[in-house]
Order: structure tokens, then sequence, then C-alpha cells
């Protein structure tokens, strides 16, 4: 028998039910370690939606309400960034651990701010940093453990979206809060960005990046980001593009033996290391494992899409061992580190606008 | 009537406002912060308003209600995912209906849909009306119908906290531009048709004809606390809008049929597989799906006999007529200007 599911389940609540709350609500909808005791909008009819669609108990219109009727252990916070802080601290205040969308805060004072205030009310502060648990950066992760790749010099985390030409952050009509960061549309990202560089290089001694408005207009603050961050003899570059297309979230990681590439939108996984056969013809070897992994991706990517599997598939995996750790009072997967140093990163970027 | 109008800058919407005018009416239309308003020919007639706002946030909604004495709300998303459409129909109808009872405002003559109809469950050549069933699982449709479901129960709270509501589905529209209709089958790029029936009848509304329907609802006291069906009389087959529509076309797109019955085996087939094999995940092509199948070319029978009667409206263009004047060149959305102003 399982003895995890013995443990009483944690009451968990949602404020906010924009596009990721289906991941979070798909999650909670079924989990064996969750009841999903409110959902909190401000509109009536969306948190209406909502309970009904994923199976919660209560609609709320105000989380202070749903805080103190529902009284909830964890609280799933998916509203904008420049609300997180102030609704993470009455969540902690009321008694909840805070599960919190990406960025965190818009800057890293905020961060502390709220970190520390978390840890006065002895309670847990997650960020969520979902892609760290898809399948390709953990096997990733296993190639530079194992020794695969050889001792690590580059990482290249490179995201392309089409954001300028359609979708909600082109809508001039009402323009997305997050154009109103300080890193403008790309700060909505470059959480993510930041902690898979991280990562494979876990320090950083300076950076140096170049922030453009390319498509100019006064929505998009900057549609490009090209960053160089340096540790020692360790190289990583972000980058971020609204014109170069398809669409990708690539992760490139080069050792002193081979590198290795995953793409996380279309999941793959190419590598390239000495094989058995030697020097002469591991070329030709690589090539061929590689071809043979390409057409294994391309029936799995065909299913995948079939049955609607999404790159959100981390997130589930995230919040499954973070309610595992909540349940079970053990070290939950996205330590104070984790988060501290990927919100120094981002800040650091920021702060280095344009210097490139 | 002072009538405000959102969605005014929509292929319906357009055709309200003219008809609107011409009947006499004043007329707040909404239109959305960045629409060039120019293009509209009524954009700077005497008896027009423009509103701009966005209905998926509510400020300045309240204000812009004063003074008008009925509502007629277009505006929806057709296009974009479930949360695009989502907050596109449902939060900017909630927003509406929500300044409405701040305004003291009760009259919303709500445009709705056919796509709220359950046509899984009516048997093939029933009549359609108003009294068929509504769709009892909304995620078997697309999100175009799952938002518009939930919008219509917003509109009945509305009617039961005390509103003077009508709601109006009409049927497929068409008019100049908007010829192609998805009862047809589908457009494989810009040369080639997938026809799926040819004998299935079409539950069209010509543009104009359903503009004056709506018009007329908001000023017909009996209009509101019902439910309306807006669809022409004489409606065609399948094959004979298509011909029509061919005829309107300096090259004919090639064309691949696929017989109604067959076409619904193999999305039953594919219903099954998925379920069987795929514990109901799959995402399958919309034509896959047999519920959205069905809503699409199902073999029914239409009714408009209650909008008439009620209205006491008549289409004024008939199919040939409707045809000649989305080819012709005539300027359709001409209001002339009151000799007072």
């Amino acid at each position: 028998m399982d003895t995890d599911t013995q443990k009483p389940k944690l009451k968990a609540a949602v404020i906010g039910t924009g596009l990721i709350s289906k991941e979070h609500l798909s999650f909670l909808s079924t989990s064996e370690r969750a009841d999903l005791v409110g959902v909190c909008d401000i509109s009536q009819a969306a948190a209406n939606y909502a309970v009904k669609r994923f199976g919660a108990e209560t609609a709320y219109t105000d989380y202070h309400q749903m805080l103190e009727q529902a009284q909830p252990d964890v609280v799933h916070i998916l509203t904008p960034p420049q609300i997180h802080k102030k609704m993470s601290m009455d969540c902690l205040s009321a008694g909840a651990h805070v599960i919190c969308e990406k960025p965190i805060t818009p800057t890293y004072d905020e961060f502390k701010e709220l970190w520390d205030f978390a840890k006065k009310c002895d309670r847990h502060l997650i960020e969520n940093q979902n892609y760290r648990f898809n399948q390709p950066i953990l096997a990733l992760q296993k190639l530079v453990e194992d020794g695969t790749l050889g001792t690590i010099g580059e990482v290249e985390v490179r995201m392309a979206l089409d954001i300028r030409s359609g979708g909600r952050y082109a809508d001039q009509n009402l323009p997305s809060p997050v154009h109103k960061l300080p890193g403008g549309v790309i700060h909505d990202f470059i959480t993510h960005l930041c902690y898979l560089a991280l990562l494979f290089i876990p320090t950083f001694d300076y950076v140096k990046a170049g922030w453009n408005n390319h498509g100019g207009g006064n929505l998009f603050k900057y549609d490009d980001l090209d960053a160089l961050i340096f540790s020692g003899h360790q190289h990583t570059r972000i980058r971020f593009s609204a014109y170069t297309q398809p669409d990708c979230f690539s992760v490139t990681v080069r050792g002193s033996l081979g590198y290795a590439e995953v793409d996380l939108f279309q999941p793959y996984i190419r590598c390239v290391v000495p094989r058995a056969v030697g020097k002469q013809l591991s070329p030709l070897a690589n090539q061929f494992a590689n071809g043979w992994t390409f057409m294994n991706a391309s029936f799995t990517n065909f299913r995948r899409k079939l049955l609607q599997k999404t790159p959100y598939e981390g997130l589930h995996s995230l919040l499954e061992q973070t309610y595992q750790a909540l349940q079970e009072d053990k070290p939950l997967p996205i330590s104070f580190e984790d988060m501290d140093k990927t919100s120094r990163l981002v800040n650091a970027l920021i702060a280095e606008e344009n210097h490139l | 009537m002072k009538l405000f109008i959102t969605g005014a800058s929509g292929f319906l919407g357009q055709y309200i406002v003219t008809e609107a005018l011409r009947r006499g009416h004043q007329v707040k239309a909404v239109l959305r912060p960045q629409t060039d308003e120019t293009k509209f020919s009524w954009f700077n007639h005497p008896n027009v308003e423009i509103v701009r706002i966005d209905l998926r946030q509510s400020s300045g909604l309240v204000e812009s209600l004063q003074s008008v004495d009925a509502v007629i709300h277009l505006a929806a998303s057709k296009s974009g995912d479930f949360y695009t459409q989502f907050a596109g129909t449902v939060i900017s109808t909630e927003n509406v209906l929500i300044a409405m009872q701040k305004a003291g405002i009760s009259k919303l003559i709500a445009i709705s849909t056919f796509s709220v109809y359950d046509y899984v469950k009516m048997r093939s050549h029933q009549i359609l009306d108003e009294d068929s069933p509504i769709e009892a699982d909304p995620l078997n449709r697309d999100e175009y119908a799952q938002t518009k479901l939930i919008q219509e129960q917003l509109y009945r709270d509305f009617e039961r906290d005390g509103g003077q509501v009508a709601i109006i589905r009409p049927g497929m529209i068409y008019g100049r531009d908007y010829l192609w209709n998805a009862c047809l089958g589908a457009e494989i790029g810009d040369s080639a048709w997938l026809r799926i029936g040819g004998n299935a009848i079409m539950p069209l509304t010509y543009v104009e004809n359903c503009a004056e329907a709506i018009v007329i609802a908001a000023d017909k006291e009996a209009a509101f606390g019902q439910t309306l069906n807006i669809i022409d009389d004489n409606l065609p087959a399948q094959n004979v809008y298509a011909q029509k529509l061919i005829e309107t076309m300096d090259k004919v797109p090639k064309i691949y049929f696929i017989n109604w019955f067959f076409m619904g085996l193999i999305a039953n087939m594919a219903w099954l597989f998925n379920r069987v094999f795929l514990e109901g995940k799959a995402r399958l092509p919309g034509i896959l799906v047999p519920a959205k199948l069905q809503a699409r070319f199902k073999p029914l029978r239409y009714s408009n006999q209650k909008a008439k009667k009620i209205l006491n409206w008549q289409p004024t263009y008939s199919l040939d007529q409707a045809f000649e004047r989305s080819s012709s060149t005539e300027y359709l959305l001409a209001v002339s200007v009151p000799k007072s102003s």
C-alpha cells in the first residue's frame, strides 16, 4: 500500500484563472495529495468556470475571504508578477505555503523581502521553475552528472517566440501587464532561461546584456535579448528572439568531451560525444545515433501532439514533488538557493541593460 | 431609442449599426481602442457616438451606458485558445452585464449562436427550433461553442436578476466577403475544397436580414423574455449554395467530396478508438469528433416561425438577392444623414 496517500491531503487554493491555471488546476483536480478547496479570480464567471471544470469546492472573487473561509494549506498564485509579493505575504500571514508563478517578484530586493517574510511566518515559498523537471532537461543533467560531456565549459539557452505578430503580448487594445515589468515582455520568460542556465553553470561573476526593441513602437519595451554570462572560464549565452523562426526553446551544453542539445517545445536530445568506435569513426557513429534519436522523436512528438501533451509536463512533476515534500516535511524540489541565484541573475541582466 | 451596440466593428455589427441608423435610432457604437473608426461609413454620422472600450476590462463602462435604452451585445471572440475566447466572450459579457445593472439598464438583446445546440441528441432531418436541446457536454465541442454556452448562462442569470433579455441565435451568417461557409466543408489552401455531404439544408441568415431582425427585436416588447432563432426562408441545400458560391468565383476550386454517412462513420470510429485506446485524451481534427462534425453537417430542418411571428419580421432578401448584393459593387452600408442635421 502506498503510504504517501495515507497522509492527510493538503488543502489547496488557486488565485488567478488565466492560461497557466489550466496546468495547476488539472494537477490539483487529480492529485491524491491535494483537495482543491477554492479558486479565486476577480471575474466571478472565471472563478465559477474553474470550480465547475476542475471540481473545486468554492469560487471566490476576494482572496482574503478565501483565505479566511477555506483556510488552505497551500495557495498557488497565478496572477501578474507585480502583485505576487503582496498576495504572497497575505497568504503566508494566513498560514499557507505559497507556490508562485514566475517571476516570483519583479526585482531581487522584493524577492529577499518576501523570502525573509516567509521565514518569519515559518511557511514555504516556491517559485514555479517547471522546465527543470521536463524529461529532456533531466536527461541533459544526467549526461553532465555521469561525465559523458566532460567538464562543462559553455551553455546556451535560447528561446524564439513569435510574440510580435499576434497573441496576447501583441494585443494593443488591452496590453498585458507584463509589458510594465523592468524587462518588459522578456521578463516574463527570462526566469526560465536563467534557472536552466544556472542548472549547468551554477555561478556567475559578471554579465553583459544587450536589450533591444527591434520592432519599435510603444507597446514593447524590448523584444530581443542577447546576454553573456561569465563564470571563470565558463561562458553562458542567454538568447531571446521574437524574429528567428521556428519557435524553439533549446538548451545546449558543451563540455570538454562533447556536447548535447535539447528542445523543450519539440522534445529531442542530440548528443555528440566520443563513441566506442574510436575517434575516427565517432562522427559517423554520432550521426547514426542521432538520426535514430530524431526518427524516434518524430513519432513521440506526433503522439504528444495527438494526446495534447504540452511543454508544461514538468510542472506536474514539480507540483507532485512539492506536495510530497510538504506532506512529509522533506526538502522542497526548488530551494531558496535555486530561487535566490535565479532572481540575482535576472536582476544582473536587467541592470546591465544594453552594456553588451 | 438609444442603442449601445458592442462588437460594432465586426461583420454583423457594422450592418446592425447601419440598420439601427436607417430606422432612426441613436447609436453608441463600441469599438476597441485601436480600431480605426474612419473605415466605417457611419463613424461621423450625427446619430452615432463612438465609445472606445475594451470590454475585457470594466473601466468606463458604467459611465458610457448612461442614457442608453437598450444594449445589443454582439462582442465575442471567435479565434484563439480557450482562455483568449473566454476573455473576449465571457469576461466581456460579464463586464457588460454588471455595468448594465449598475447603470440601471435592463433591456438586453443578447446575440448567441446556433452553436449552443446539442446536435448529437437530435435525429437526422428533425426540426431544429428554439426548443431543441442545448449542448450538455461542452467539452466535446470547440472553444467557440464552449464560451458561447457560458455566455448564454450569464444572460439567463441576468434575466433571473431582473433584466429584460431577448436571446437571439443567428444561424450561419453570410454576406459580402463572407460567402464561404463552414457547413460546406473545409477550404484546403486557396484552390481546393473538401466538401462533406451535399444535401443537408444549411441554417443560413444573410447578414442584412439578420441585422434587420436584431434591430427590430430591440424595439419589440414581445421579444424580451424570448429566445429566437434567426434564419432565412427557403434555406438552400449544401450543393445549391456551393454552386452559387462557385458562380461568384473567377477560378473554380478543385473539390473533393466525402459522403456525409461515410464521414460520420469515420468520425465515430475515430471517437471510439480515442476512447478505448487513448482514454479520450487525443485532440483530433474537428471533422473526426462526432459532436463537432454533426454541429456542422448533420442534415436537419430548421424553423424561423417563432422569430417571424414575435418580431413580425420577414427576411427581406432571398438567397439569389443576397448573392447578387454580395457580389455587386453597391455600397451596402450607406446611411443617409437626417435632414434636420
